[in-house]
This record gives C-alpha cells, structure tokens and sequence, in this order.
C-alpha cells in the first residue's frame, strides 16, 4: 500500500468515525426532545381553577380550627377523579374566615390540631405551629399555608386547582 | 483530564481488545443488504426506548387503557409522536427481521459453522411476532380485542390441550382484565427480557464466527474486506438514519389508528388481525371443519420446524444463488405464497353489516325499529330459549 492511498483511507476513515458520531447525535437529539418532552409535561400542565362549597357561613358561625373534609372533582391524567381534602376553618367574624391547609410544610404529613396546648402538631418529624399557623418547633420553614376563601350567597368557598 | 479518564478505565477494562475487535476485517465481498441486521437491532431499541415512554402513561385495566391510550395520543405533548414511532416501529421490525431472515436464506449464510447464530434468529423472529401480537391488544379498542379473541382461539384449537394453553393465555375463559395485564407484563417484562438475551446470544455468535459474507468469497477473502468499525458501522448508520426518517414522518404524518373502545357485544365489527397476521388469517379459510387444524396448528408448526432445521436439512457447500435452483425456488415460492395471502386477507371483502341487526334500546326508535322487529322478535325467543335450557 503506497502512502499516498493508505493517507486517503485514514482520511475517509476519519470521515466514516465523525459520520457515526454526527448520525448518532442527530437521531438522539430527534428521539430526546419528544420523550423527555412527554415525560415531563405534567410539570407544566395547569390544573383547571374552582370553588369549592365548605358549608354555610351560619353552621360555621364561631367555629375555631374546625376540621372539614371535602371532596371535589378533578381531572387525573385520562380520569374524572374525586379528590378528598382536609383543612382546619376558623371564623374570624366580621364574615370572615381563616382556612388552613392540613398541608406540613416540612414534608407533607397532615398536622393535627391540638385543643388542650392549643397548638397544631406534625405527626411525622415533631414540626409544631402555633394558633396563627407559625412555626414554633421542628423543622418546618414556613407557616401553615393560608388557602384563598370566598363568602359568596352565604356559603364559603376554598379554591383548588 | 480526558487522558487520565480514559487510562483509568483502559488500565481496568479490556477495553483496547473490545475497540480492535471492533475493528476486525469483514468478507471481501459484501454489501447493503449486510446493514440489515443493524438495523433491526436499532428498531428493537426504539421499540424498547419508545415503549419505556409510553408505559409512563398507560394503564392495563380494561376501564382505563383505552383512555390512557387516547390521552397518549391527544394530550400528552409529543405524545402522538412516539406512541407513533412505537407503533410504526413495530411494523417496520418485522418487515426487517423478515428481509434479514430471507437475505441469510438467500446467501445461505445459516449454513455450518453458524446454525446456533441461525437458530437463535428464528427464534428472534418469533419473539418479534410475539411482541406484536402481545402488543395490539394494550389500546383495549376493537381490534385489539378481537384480533386476540381470535389468535388465542387459534392456538386453542392445538389438539389435547389446546383448550389449556387458550386459558393460560386468557388468564380464563375470556378475553378480559385477566388478559390485558398479562398481555402487558409480557409485552413489557417477559419478552423484553428475553429478546435481549437473544439479541446478546445472536451477536455474540455473530461476532464469534464472523459475517458470512456473500458466497463467492473465498476461504483467504473471509478477512480480507474493510473493517466493521468504521467503515461497515459507517454504511449501518446510514441506512439507519434514513429509515428513522421514514419512521419519524410516518409517526407525524399518519395517523395511528384507534378503533372504537373494545366492545365484545358489537357482532357488526369484522376483526382482522394486524396485517403482518393476514397471511395466517386468510389461510384459516381454507381449511374446513376437521382440517381446520391443519391451518392452525400444522402448518404453522411444520414452518417453524423447517426453518429452525433448515442448517441441517441443507448441508451442502456454500455456492452463489444462481447454482442453487431449489433453495431459489422453494424460497420464490414461500414469500409468493405470504404475499399473496396478506394481500388476500387484507382484500378479504367484508361481511353486509346488515345482517348484523341494529342494537335496540328502549328509549331509541332512531334505529328503525320497524324494519327489524320480525328479527328482534327471533333474538327474544332465542333468549328465552337460552333462559328455559338454564
């Protein structure tokens, strides 16, 4: 094999092992985007905003970290499902309401409300918050979430997505 | 870095002898119809892949896949796209395990050393139409329950026990829940993990006895052509790279169908199976009453014997096509014979739908009710009938 050929034969195998690489990059790109895309799209995907009925305002009249279940209808991926919530209401009078989410903001146990310390209480990792949903113990960073009420036709209202 | 990350894993791993393996000569005389392997394998990635994608949004429950499925298709963004590639995919694999199978019968390249390479391909081919089969059933739509109502009658009619083997495969005495999730574990668990064991076994028997290359090269010529790496995996990517193309404008362009959701009361639909099944399908027709299982069972079984002995039902020396009248003309004649019975199947003329009478409900007289009362009638005798047996 003279030089000269055997230059030519690296030069196309050169050309051969980048042809590879090009190809390879080309159909991985073309098949990542769409499937990366499809496994992450719920992160996107907005939930349909709703009232959702607590209760008359004169049943709740008075009522301090009263404990409400509550179901509603929602879309679960290819299903209509009920979902069930809980929350703690407190009338703050005046018409007014305080709706806290069960919700830890720790991780994500559902707190208990304690009467006698007048205090609610984390099942899971000791997080303890005070009447006004502030953190006083464990590790929580946050205050209980507040949820967006409505007094409307003298029913009240807790919205979900 | 780079250097010392590679000396790392080169000082631990062989893989200097795996790269010049890699490398190794092929035949002198070879060509495209070589990069067909290659491709299939790249499909059953893809099938794999796609499928790996999909299952995070599918639900084997009769109350839910056919919603799943649809959700797929309608909501999920891209999701139309690699249910798509998936179901394209599929059919694409087994035209090209089928092409791979007739280049390796046409070049005689199953001929001694490489029958295990062989057998562990046929046995390939039938776990492909197994993932097919196993597969059309998962969107729970009309098809997919007939067309599995009918296969898994096919192999009840096996004599002695084919009654068994159906249940076994129904999960019970009807295609229902039971069914689809058996379906689907073997779709997506027990096949895959066998495919790729096979895969593993049929290229390392490849790699071991080396391509057989075109028939005319002779003993010195068998390590005397470009190597694998780069130049043949080179000509492999290409022609992988078009058939991906075609695959991806299939998946965007056509529609994959979704037929009504399954529906095992509407006598009004005409199951076919997916049409890498009509072959079977419109030869079913021609045996009647007791030879109905020679359509079913024997032949079907005698095929798959054949093909697995064929290495050694064939022992002469490997010669070019043209000297091998037979192999040419029973091969003809074999893929004559399955063309012309998918293209029967698939022509295969439709029953009226009229002899189907209209479903009557009692709020709707939409359906004309007149027109079928005689028939009507017949059915409610025929229930009563069913009640006085009971």
């Amino acid at each position: 094999m003279t030089s000269e050929t055997h230059d030519g034969q690296s030069k196309r195998r050169a050309f051969f092992k980048t042809g590879i690489a090009f190809i390879s990059g080309v159909i991985s790109l073309a098949m990542a985007v769409p499937l990366i895309g499809s496994a992450i799209s719920p992160v996107f995907k907005k939930g349909q905003k709703q009232w959702v009925d607590l209760g008359l305002v004169d049943l709740l009249e008075g009522v301090r970290h009263k404990k409400i279940n509550y179901t509603f209808l929602s879309k679960d991926g290819w299903v209509e499902a009920n979902r069930e919530r809980s929350v703690y209401v407190t009338d703050e009078g005046n018409g007014s309401f305080v709706v806290f989410s069960r919700v830890c903001t720790h991780l994500g146990c559902l707190v208990r409300w304690d009467e006698k310390k007048q205090q609610f209480h984390c099942p899971c990792h000791g997080g303890v918050f005070d009447e006004a949903g502030n953190v006083i113990a464990g590790p929580p960073p946050r205050p209980l979430k507040r949820r967006s009420v409505k007094v409307e036709n003298g029913i009240l209202y807790v919205r979900e997505v | 870095m780079r250097r010392r990350i590679a000396a790392f894993f080169e000082s631990r791993l062989p893989l200097r002898d795996v790269a010049n393996h890699l490398k190794k000569p092929l035949p002198k005389h070879i060509n495209w119809l070589f990069s067909l392997g290659s491709m299939a394998t790249f499909l059953l990635i893809l099938q794999a892949v796609t499928g790996a994608f999909l299952a995070l949004y599918y639900s084997p429950s009769p109350d839910h896949a056919y919603d799943a499925v649809n959700y797929i298709s309608q909501e999920v963004p891209f999701g139309g796209f690699v249910r798509g590639l998936h179901h394209w995919g599929s059919s694409a694999l087994v035209i090209l395990v089928f092409l791979h199978l007739l280049r390796v019968v046409l070049y005689g390249s199953y001929k001694a050393p490489r029958e295990l390479t062989w057998i562990v391909g046929v046995i390939l081919f039938l776990v492909v139409l197994g993932f097919g089969f196993t597969g059309y059933l998962l969107p729970w739509d009309q098809k997919a329950y007939w067309a599995t109502m009918v296969g898994v009658e096919i192999a009840g009619t096996v004599p002695l026990v084919g009654n068994f083997v159906a249940n076994i495969l129904r999960g019970g005495e009807e295609v229902g829940a039971v069914t689809l999730t058996r379906f689907y574990t073997l779709h997506t668990i027990w096949l895959p993990w066998l495919v790729f064991m096979l895969v593993g076994l049929h290229l390392l028997f490849v790699r071991y006895y080396g391509s057989a290359g075109l028939p005319q090269n002779r003993p010195e010529e068998m390590q005397g052509g470009k190597p694998f790496y780069p130049d043949q995996l080179f000509e492999d990517a290409v022609a992988i790279l078009v058939l991906f193309i075609v695959l991806a404008a299939a998946a965007i362009f056509v529609p994959v169908p979704l037929e009504g959701l399954a529906d095992p009361t509407d006598a009004s639909y005409d199951p076919r199976p997916e049409w890498y099944f009509l072959f079977l399908f419109q030869l079913l027709k021609y045996f009647e009453g007791p030879l109905e299982v020679i359509g079913t069972v024997v032949l079907p079984t005698v095929a798959i014997v054949l093909l697995l002995l064929l290495p050694f039902l064939d022992k002469r020396e490997r010669v070019p096509l043209r000297k091998r009248p037979v192999a040419l003309t029973v091969t003809s004649i074999s893929v004559l014979a399955i063309v012309t019975l998918t293209i029967l199947g698939g022509r295969s003329p439709k029953l009226e739908t009229s002899l189907e009478t209209p479903v009557e409900q009692a709020e709707s007289s939409s359906n004309g009710a007149d027109q079928s009362e005689d028939t009507i009638q017949e059915e409610d005798s025929e229930d009563t009938a069913v009640f006085d047996f009971n």
